[in-house]
């Protein structure tokens, strides 16, 4: 009898967590280069002895977290103007030296600090091939190719450096859209073209996640409808067999 | 139910968006405006299972873990610090910078603020000063019987006097730059002070190495784009609505179980 509400509650658990995940896609929608998620769950099999009527042993099957599968698909392209805003299109992520040591990132909104070193936003320095890029006023218009090699009016100041990874998925998120490696080393990207002046978007679709949510919403309402009806037939049960007469 | 406050967060984030984007809006036509831009990172993830744990003992390891974000966070309102267009007013004493470089003001407590915003005047004594009547460094009096004020490319500011037929040379306006500029602190009237992450301001001549050149009788008007501004705000109002969305439908899951047990 319990189990039914014990395989309810495994569900509603789940909804939950669905519904974190759905949330902190949706909250970061205009954040660059975010990836969105999407939990997945196992059934976890139990069995039990037969009732009336069954024979051999029956299997009750909860429901259990597995993992949240990170989407590694590129975001959308949205021009910025900004000279130093910079997309990935394609594969790899930039390299940033944090106080934590080297995180990854593919949101390349930069800027420069007051020593002109090529900087994020939290004023972590962004790696080329040869340690920081540093940029000063007297190189006059910064180009930037392709492949990330920044030049200036005295020629060639360093290259943005992009890696990849064997497994991305594997990355663990820390916040900030930064990623740690998580014990793999990274291997420099040769597949990618590096464009200026733009930033890459979340890759949150909100019709996708809007329609999840409602079908999370929708489930939820109907394990909780089971849980009641399994709590009344319970309390029927109570009620006719206290009556009993002795 | 982490879902609230995750939200929650998103609204708060979609609201500075509908800021900037009011402020970009309402400045569209300040001379030497520069647009803002709003810029969001994810905030920090409870690690519940930690991809490439061990799932068993002979050494399998978890494809992906479990890993729940707690929401977005405003990163920074940064400056777009693109070329404004320059617009043609024939005010011999509007002077517009093309390419990089900040005009240095003096303001009345003696410290030094920064404009790209060239629509200068001339107070009572004939010194060229900003609309608020704060000296142009490095101090230019213009003779007071000036028929004619030249500003060329490179500053040089000379003006004709009745009597004398070649203009004399009155003084040279200057242009300063920074390792940094989009680390300069707005402090509103189109003026900019220095702050530790802007580094430390160089002098020199307009058209120098670095520079930008001047351009008397315009004005650099705002690089607001009208058209990205209004996407923006669809954008940002859509991305708001949807937060609440969640907002709803956490609250009516949470409803759902209070109502359990009834």
């Amino acid at each position: 009898m319990d189990n039914a509400l014990l395989i309810s509650l495994s569900h509603q658990i789940a909804s939950y967590r669905s519904m974190d995940v759905i949330a902190n896609n949706l909250a970061n929608v205009s954040t660059p280069a975010f990836q969105r998620e999407e939990p997945t769950f196992q059934e976890y099999v139990t069995r039990v002895p037969p009732a009336e009527g069954q024979s051999g042993m029956q299997s009750l099957s909860f429901v259990q977290d597995a993992g949240v599968v990170r989407d590694i698909s590129e975001g959308r392209m949205e021009h910025t103007g900004a000279q130093f805003d910079f997309a990935i299109h394609g594969k790899g992520f930039f390299t940033v030296q944090t106080p934590n040591g080297e995180r990854y990132t593919r949101a390349g909104h930069f800027t420069l600090n007051d020593s002109g070193q090529l900087v994020t936003s939290n004023g972590d320095a962004v790696q080329g091939d040869g340690g920081p890029i540093t940029i000063t006023p007297d190189d006059g218009e910064v180009h930037i190719a392709q492949d990330g090699t920044v030049s200036g009016k005295n020629g060639q100041i360093g290259r943005i450096r992009v890696v990849d990874f064997q497994n991305p998925r594997a990355l663990l998120k820390e916040g900030a859209t930064l990623y740690n490696a998580n014990g793999q080393s990274p291997v420099s990207a040769d597949s990618f073209q590096l464009q200026t002046g733009m930033i890459e978007t979340s890759n949150v679709e909100p019709v996708i996640e809007i329609s999840h949510m409602i079908e999370v919403m929708r489930a939820y309402q109907a394990t909780a409808t089971l849980t009641q009806t399994q709590e009344d037939l319970m309390r029927q049960a109570i009620d006719k067999l206290g009556s009993m007469p002795s | 139910m982490r879902a609230l406050s995750i939200a929650a967060t998103g609204m708060l984030a979609q609201q500075t968006n509908v800021e900037v984007v009011a402020n970009n809006l309402a400045n569209m036509n300040t001379t030497g405006f520069k647009q803002g831009r709003a810029e969001f990172q994810d905030l920090l993830y409870q690690n519940i299972s930690v991809p490439g744990a061990n799932s068993s003992d002979s050494g399998t390891v978890l494809p992906s873990g479990i890993q729940i974000g707690a929401g977005v966070r405003t990163a920074s309102v940064y400056r777009v610090t693109t070329q404004g267009d320059l617009k043609n007013t024939s005010n011999p004493y509007d002077v517009a910078i093309q390419g990089p470089g900040f005009f240095r003001i003096q303001q009345p407590d003696g410290t030094d603020a920064y404009t790209r915003a060239g629509d200068f005047g001339l107070s009572p004594e004939g010194q060229l000063v900003t609309d608020q009547g704060y000296t142009v460094a490095p101090g230019i009096a213009i003779p007071t019987n000036a028929l004619s004020v030249q500003i060329n490319a490179q500053g040089q500011v000379s003006a004709t006097v009745p009597g004398q037929t070649a203009p004399q040379v009155v003084g040279t306006l200057e242009l300063t730059r920074f390792p940094n500029e989009g680390g300069l602190k707005a402090v509103g009237n189109n003026l900019f002070l220095e702050t530790p992450s802007s580094g430390s301001p160089q002098s020199g001549v307009p058209g120098s190495a670095g520079y930008g050149t001047l351009q008397q009788g315009f004005l650099e008007t705002s690089n607001v784009n009208a058209v990205e501004e209004i996407t923006s705000l669809i954008t940002a109002q859509r991305a708001y609505e949807m937060n609440s969305k969640v907002v709803t439908a956490a609250d009516d899951m949470l409803q759902m179980t209070a109502r359990l047990g009834g």
